[in-house]
């Protein structure tokens, strides 16, 4: 089967209603065993060590899996994956690029869609298929969200992992069904989490490797995975456009912010962990976000897929030890 | 006598303080940590014992605090270097709102209210604006710390200082010593680079007042009279600011007391 490397979210249904299989590129990098060894190769081959890993661990897991075609976000994303497009370009990967307009307008939205439609030789009836059968899929990693920050039995890691894999649906719609609906069944026999911290994290899926299991050893719960839930395509609608101006990621930090607003109050969230990538743009938007919420905010940065070190994990406690005295 | 202890395992050294049952402090240790963190802490804090006669069996509640305070195994609890710097220096000065502590390998400012942290930030993953900073810039200009702290009090003129990283700004100063420029302006511009370093991090948090100057180089009055100057207000200091956190520790082991975690054997391998 044709499969399709993907730089981040782009509407997937096209790629599945074609007989495709969609593959995000960031989930094959950070579970790769040997995710250093990726960046380490693309550094190699002259990326600078001063741009983000992620880019590097793309590039590298393309040449590692071989993949031959990408769809490459060049709007709403990131700007170094134009340079990164390029290089594949050159090095014989075929791409297509795809670009969310910064305005959220749904015409030229639209007219995305509909090339990359083309390309993919589909019709929207074929899309509108994939599309009901994928919310369907959507509705359990929505219930597993759920199950986290309103019944707590679920952790934030499962919470997280669940939800950053609908980006790709693992390649696998249907077997990724069943393996929701069997944890979920697993998840609803269980005993819920009582740690007393609720923590909300924003920002792109973090490179550390054991964030979420420091959390947890320092009694806080993560109930509240913005992006990766922003994955999931969380709000419901049965327009396919309409569904990819909602997601809220690829257009303006204040559209984003309104859905954090939103969550952190919804998910009764005590304080909030913003991740920004080492090299990142995104990293300025803290500026934005600690002026317009009244949350506590903890920004941390990330460089390599590796275990936080000792300074950052200081932070870690000493925020949740701050946090506790301000709760009692 | 019940004793309430804390003990400050830090980078560079390790502190250990003992509270009595009514808040005064009866004895303190002081010690290189050097390459056994774990040892350090259990000889200096016998060492603060054996200074008043006591023994560990009078020890109620023991917490520890600083890079190594989760190798103390014989303590009730650890608690992180931000609130016990916070709680210690409130100790002095009630009324305070920010705190600066810098210590061997890192620097942090705490922004509280009503006592409590509300947000704090660090510097870098590296020790640019630390103890250890000014320690190999004071080995490179052949001064001991003291003799580069005086310096630093009595400079008129700086050189500008542009490196913070401490393996760069080591050769910016062997290049400044080749050619010539005098040691006072050297020096004086290493400890204006850290305290513009230090004001940029004050700025970064929410402005309250009075700020209280902790950690052991705070000692070094060069380094008040830098950032005072960078800052353009006078800061507060603490009689013995290294002992800030060793302090704010054995004040929350004084907390724990009425929370009925005390301890009930000790161990100090």
């Amino acid at each position: 089967m044709r499969e399709i490397g993907l730089t981040t979210t782009v509407p997937i249904e096209i790629i599945y209603a074609a007989g495709c299989i969609p593959l995000d590129l960031n989930n094959l990098f950070i579970t790769s065993p040997d995710a250093e060894k990726l960046i380490l190769e693309a550094e190699r081959m002259g990326f600078p060590r001063n741009t983000c890993s992620w880019i590097k661990g793309i590039w590298g897991v393309v040449k590692e899996r071989g993949i031959k075609e990408i769809v490459a976000v060049t709007q709403g994303d990131c700007s170094n994956t134009h340079a990164l497009i390029e290089i594949l370009q050159f090095q014989g990967v075929k791409v297509f690029p795809f670009a969310y307009p910064f305005d959220r307008s749904r015409e030229l939205l639209y007219a995305q869609m509909e090339q990359m439609r083309r390309y993919f030789q589909v019709s929207w009836e074929d899309i509108k298929r994939k599309k009901e059968e994928l919310d369907e899929i959507r509705a359990l990693a929505h219930e597993i969200d759920r199950l986290c920050y309103e019944d707590n039995l679920v952790s934030g890691y499962e919470d997280h992992l669940y939800l950053v894999s609908t980006s790709d649906m693992k390649g696998d719609p249907q077997a990724f069904k069943r393996e929701m609906e069997e944890f979920i069944k697993k998840a609803k026999t269980r005993k819920p989490f009582r740690e007393d911290l609720r923590l909300g994290y924003v920002g792109v899926p973090p490179i550390f490797t054991d964030l979420y299991q420091k959390i947890e050893a320092l009694g806080g719960r993560v109930v509240y995975n913005e992006l990766q839930r922003q994955f999931s395509m969380p709000f419901r609608t049965d327009d396919i456009v309409e569904q990819y101006l909602l997601y809220t990621y690829p257009y303006s930090f204040f559209y984003r912010l309104e859905d954090i607003k939103r969550e952190v109050k919804r998910r009764e969230i005590h304080g909030l962990i913003h991740y920004v990538q080492s090299f990142c743009f995104r990293q300025m938007q803290d500026i934005i976000l600690r002026k317009e919420l009244k949350t506590p905010i903890l920004t941390l940065e990330g460089d390599r897929p590796a275990p936080l070190d000792v300074r950052t994990e200081l932070r870690l406690e000493a925020f949740m030890e701050s946090l506790r005295a301000k709760r009692w | 006598m019940a004793l309430y202890a804390g003990i400050d395992v830090g980078s560079r050294t390790t502190k250990a303080l003992l509270l009595n049952d009514e808040g005064e402090i009866v004895s303190y240790h002081v010690l290189f940590t050097g390459a056994d963190p774990k040892g350090a802490s259990s000889r200096c804090l016998e060492e603060c014992l054996r200074k008043i006669g006591k023994g560990m069996k009078d020890l109620e509640v023991i917490i520890s605090t600083g890079y190594g305070r989760k190798l103390v195994s014989f303590a009730t609890k650890d608690y992180t270097e931000i609130t016990c710097h916070a709680r210690g220096a409130g100790f002095y000065f009630p009324q305070l709102r920010m705190v600066i502590d810098i210590g061997g390998q890192d620097s942090k400012v705490i922004a509280l209210e009503d006592g409590m942290v509300l947000d704090f930030v660090m510097n870098d993953k590296c020790a640019a604006g630390t103890g250890r900073f000014l320690e190999v810039m004071a080995q490179t200009l052949e001064m001991s710390l003291e003799e580069l702290a005086q310096e630093a009090s009595r400079a008129k003129h700086a050189v500008p200082i542009t490196s913070m990283c401490t393996v760069f700004a080591e050769s910016e100063v062997i290049s400044l010593i080749a050619e010539g420029i005098s040691r006072d302006r050297i020096v004086w511009g290493l400890h204006l680079a850290i305290a513009k370093r230090i004001a940029s991090m004050v700025k970064r948090l929410p402005q309250g007042r009075p700020i209280v100057f902790t950690g052991g180089v705070a000692k070094n009055k060069g380094m008040v009279r830098a950032l005072e100057e960078a800052l353009g207000e006078k800061l507060l200091i603490p009689p013995d600011p290294q002992l800030v956190g060793a302090l704010g520790a054995a004040l929350l082991a004084r907390d724990l007391k009425d929370e009925g975690n005390r301890l009930n054997h000790y161990r100090t391998d």
